[in-house]
């Protein structure tokens, strides 16, 4: 080889790109030529910095522990075997059809017995009703909560009821503790409903069933249709609003909600019908004794399938941060944002699909959502011997009605104690929220699965164009000998923006390095939340393009004042400066000085006229100047400062 | 007895829920390591992480070779493309965190100051400004580059485990390198006469 080795050959010879032949000739190469091996050692010292990367990353155990929890459950593919016979699942389709026809027609005589005598018959005469009161403990002791886990259960059935399931959807529609009788009763319902056009034959009992600490009559909440939420980040506080399709009979129906391990506010908790709601009548929320982390509503309903349900309630453990991406032109007159919101889930709860809105601005709350979760009893403990029976008791007959949606407006043993007083002012939080605008609320578009112990990050704005201004700053004092670069905009419509205030968080800003759009890292900084019409200066940090060298040229005191004694009462200081600026940037800069004298007594004057000062305060004087692109400057000036009995001079002066 | 990655899947797919763990704590470190360098941010490493070891756990089934190490990364890859895909921007976030010192960035310079007492504050803010040169100028490289250069000089895979990972031929991935060598050749600093 007569030649010198290329840099592509050092490359391939060094990463052991090329053949083996190649790189033997290569090394053959070397041994010779000393430029080469020169060369050689200079490209391995540039790629020894790649080393500078290589320090070793250890997986933290939360976050190895957050990924083993997720996948935690079976897999559901070994549950449900798509290669078994499609004739299979039919014939037991028809086979559970069938037997409820069989059955009803059994039963037909007894069917028409009313909802309410089937809720009073004791406990202790069915024992399918005990069954099912042992089957519910299984879920219980198995699931975190009833609410929102049943739905992930539905490839794996707990329940040995598979005659409740919906053949066709693959959910539960009712049932848990459900009464044998009563199922079968449901079936008759339907088709009388079906035979009279939906009219009720029968008159409902008026009075409430009593049997809330019972698992019979119990309906379990199916999948959630839809759920929003509803982020205060500040107060650790989420609103939940969940839709599901609740299936009623008609009658008295019972409907419990677990929500052990996760932190909702049990207190919170609130039920409203979407439709129908003149035929049905929420009547009651009980905790009942010695079953803890669960509530039951007693519900009254003149309807008797399907009716869309709004449940609401508050939970702790979700919370949001903002942050942001600016990317500038390649001019640096104009940048485009780029708003993401990063959402984080420890409530013990799985959001599926949920739509989430975040709240900017502070709220007050009087308690710690997480604690009044992890209460044994929601109120605190039963109130033994009161008016009307304590927790668990059935008499609490607060009605749910608009304007006060989480509970009753009546007298109260619950009132005594004042924690209802505190709940109507959780609750009115959320009312002046929205009626005086005080928070803003910050939606999502569209609909985001937020697993519990998962983050995600969310994309919350994007604007193009947003006109910047460039600002190079120079003040020792504050930041040491050291220029440093500031990007300002305002959150307003001549900027692009101004639909929303923008929330704190951390912006980082790159430029446009070419037409290809590759892009460098310019700096970033913290933003505090920008209200609109708000204008906003972020610090990018030092800036190393553009230098300021201030150098004393001169110094010297003079005008002495002495006192009778001799002894010097007042002198002037007279100092000279150079300030040598640097532009080593293909753009022109605007860089702005500030310079401080220590004295609040001083007279500045520049040796440039077209340069003006202006006042910062009393100590320092600040001015602008502009560098055209790649440009050097020097600014001198000179500036007196009065001591002693002199400093009346300044005044004199000034004056 | 050591458990073989096979193993470890068969076992995760009878629904041993600590199988799984172990394969998360067997492979866990490189698998950050690999997602930090290619998106240059540990917070977004973190939820690529656990998007990764989902997708590990629903396609486990699919799982064939008698090692996890290539099918992992390959699973990480796409998952880093795609993450970068749908940010748009991820491929040029910056590893810098001089402005805005995290915790744990402001825990790694001190840890470096009490492990090396003769380091002079100059030669660290050097070091840390050629560290810093080093995340720009991979974070410039296309995402493919990046990635065969990671897996190759950082997780240290053959070219043809690297080829598997990236699912194309070994020709393809020494180009990729050379280009993402010389691209880099370009950019890195002059670490001579720096204490690393």
């Amino acid at each position: 080889m007569n030649r010198h080795l290329t840099e592509q050959e050092l490359i391939e010879y060094e990463f052991k790109l090329a053949s083996d032949v190649r790189v033997s000739e290569i090394a053959g190469h070397l041994e010779e030529c000393a430029s080469c091996r020169e060369h050689l050692k200079k490209l391995q010292h540039k790629f020894a910095s790649l080393d500078l990367l290589r320090e070793e990353v250890k997986a933290s155990d939360d976050l190895i522990s957050s990924v083993v929890k997720q996948v935690a459950q079976p897999v559901r593919r070994r549950i449900i075997s798509f290669s078994k016979p499609v004739w299979l699942s039919a014939a037991a389709a028809v086979l559970i059809v069938g037997s409820l026809l069989l059955i009803s027609n059994l039963y037909k005589d007894e069917d028409k017995v009313a909802g309410p005598e089937i809720v009073k018959e004791p406990e202790g005469k069915t024992s399918y009703a005990e069954s099912e009161v042992i089957k519910e403990k299984e879920v219980d002791s198995e699931s975190r909560m009833v609410v929102g886990k049943m739905d992930e259960r539905a490839e794996v059935p707990l329940l040995s009821d598979m005659d409740t399931k919906d053949a066709t959807t693959g959910t539960y529609s009712l049932v848990m503790g459900k009464h044998k009788s009563s199922l079968e009763k449901d079936f008759q319902d339907s088709i009388d409903r079906l035979a009279v056009g939906g009219d009720i034959k029968e008159q409902i009992s008026e009075q409430a069933p009593f049997a809330p600490a019972s698992a019979i009559e119990l309906v379990v909440l199916p999948r959630r249709d839809k759920v929003q939420l509803t982020i205060y980040n500040s107060a650790d506080l989420t609103l939940v609003r969940e839709r599901r399709n609740l299936t009623l009979k008609r009658g008295w129906n019972w409907l419990q909600f677990m929500w052990a391990n996760t932190l909702i506010d049990p207190t919170s908790l609130s039920l409203e019908p979407l439709a129908q709601a003149d035929k049905i009548d929420i009547q009651q929320l009980v905790f009942p004794a010695r079953l803890r982390e669960l509530g039951r509503w007693l519900i009254r309903s003149e309807v008797s399938g399907q009716v869309p349900f709004e449940i609401t309630y508050f939970t702790s453990g979700l919370s949001w941060r903002a942050f942001y991406m600016g990317t500038m032109a390649e001019d640096e007159k104009t940048m485009q944002l780029q708003g993401y919101v990063r959402v984080g889930n420890n409530s013990g709860e799985d959001y599926e699909n949920a739509q989430t809105r975040l709240i900017v601005g502070k709220v007050h709350i009087l308690d710690q959502i997480a604690e009044l979760a992890k209460r044994q009893y929601p109120y605190g403990r039963p109130i033994v011997g009161g008016a009307y029976g304590g927790a668990g008791m059935g008499g609490f007959r607060g009605e749910i009605r608009d304007g006060d949606r989480l509970f009753g407006r009546d007298d109260h043993a619950w009132y005594a104690n004042g924690v209802f007083n505190r709940l109507g002012e959780l609750e009115r939080k959320e009312i002046k929220k929205e009626g005086l605008s005080e928070y803003f609320l910050y939606s999502i578009e569209g609909t985001e699965t937020i697993a519990d112990k998962w983050g995600k990050r969310l994309l919350s704005f994007e604007a193009e164009d947003i006109k910047v201004k460039s600002l190079y700053k120079y003040d020792e004092e504050r930041w040491g000998p050291q220029t440093i670069r500031f990007v300002a905009f305002a959150n307003d419509e001549e900027h692009n923006l101004g639909q929303t205030p923008i929330p704190n968080g951390t912006v980082k800003i790159y430029n446009q390095a070419d037409s290809e759009g590759s892009l460098s890292y310019v700096g970033g900084a913290d933003i505090k939340y920008i209200p609109v019409d708000e204008e906003v200066e972020l610090n990018l940090g030092p800036a190393r393009l553009v230098k300021v060298e201030p150098t004393l040229m001169n110094y010297k005191t003079e005008n002495y004042v002495y006192d009778r004694k001799g002894n010097i009462t007042g002198w002037d200081e007279v100092r000279t400066w150079d300030i040598k600026i640097t532009n080593t940037r293909e753009l022109s800069i605007e860089l702005e000085i500030t310079r401080g004298f220590g004295t609040s007594y001083w007279v500045l004057q520049f040796d440039d006229k077209d340069i003006s000062y202006e006042k910062h305060d009393a100590a320092h004087a600040r001015f602008k100047v502009n560098l055209d692109p790649r440009s050097k400057r020097t600014i001198g000036y000179t500036v007196i400062t009065y001591h002693g009995v002199r400093e009346e001079t300044v005044t004199e002066i000034t004056k | 007895m050591v458990n073989t990655d096979k193993s470890l899947i068969g076992a995760h797919l009878q629904g041993d829920t600590t199988a799984f763990g172990e394969l998360v704590r067997r492979y866990g470190d490189s698998v950050l390591g690999y997602l930090i360098r290619m998106t240059g941010s540990r917070e977004k490493a973190e939820d690529l992480f656990q998007e990764t070891f989902k997708r590990v756990h629903e396609k486990a089934d699919t799982f064939r070779g008698p090692r996890i190490k290539s099918w992992l990364f390959a699973i990480a890859t796409n998952v880093a493309i795609d993450g970068m895909r749908k940010s748009r921007r991820l491929q040029v976030v910056s590893l810098n965190q001089k402005l805005d010192c995290d915790d744990e960035n402001c825990e790694e310079l001190s840890a470096v100051a009490v492990a090396d007492n003769s380091y002079e504050p100059s030669q660290k803010a050097i070091m840390a400004e050629q560290k810093e040169q080093v995340r720009q100028a991979l974070e410039l490289l296309p995402a493919r580059q990046r990635a065969t250069l990671v897996l190759a000089y950082y997780q240290q895979l053959s070219y043809p485990e690297v080829a598997q990972v990236l699912g194309c031929s070994v020709g393809t991935v020494k180009t990729q390198m050379y280009r993402a060598l010389k691209t880099l050749a370009q950019r890195l600093p002059d670490i001579s006469g720096v204490a690393k």
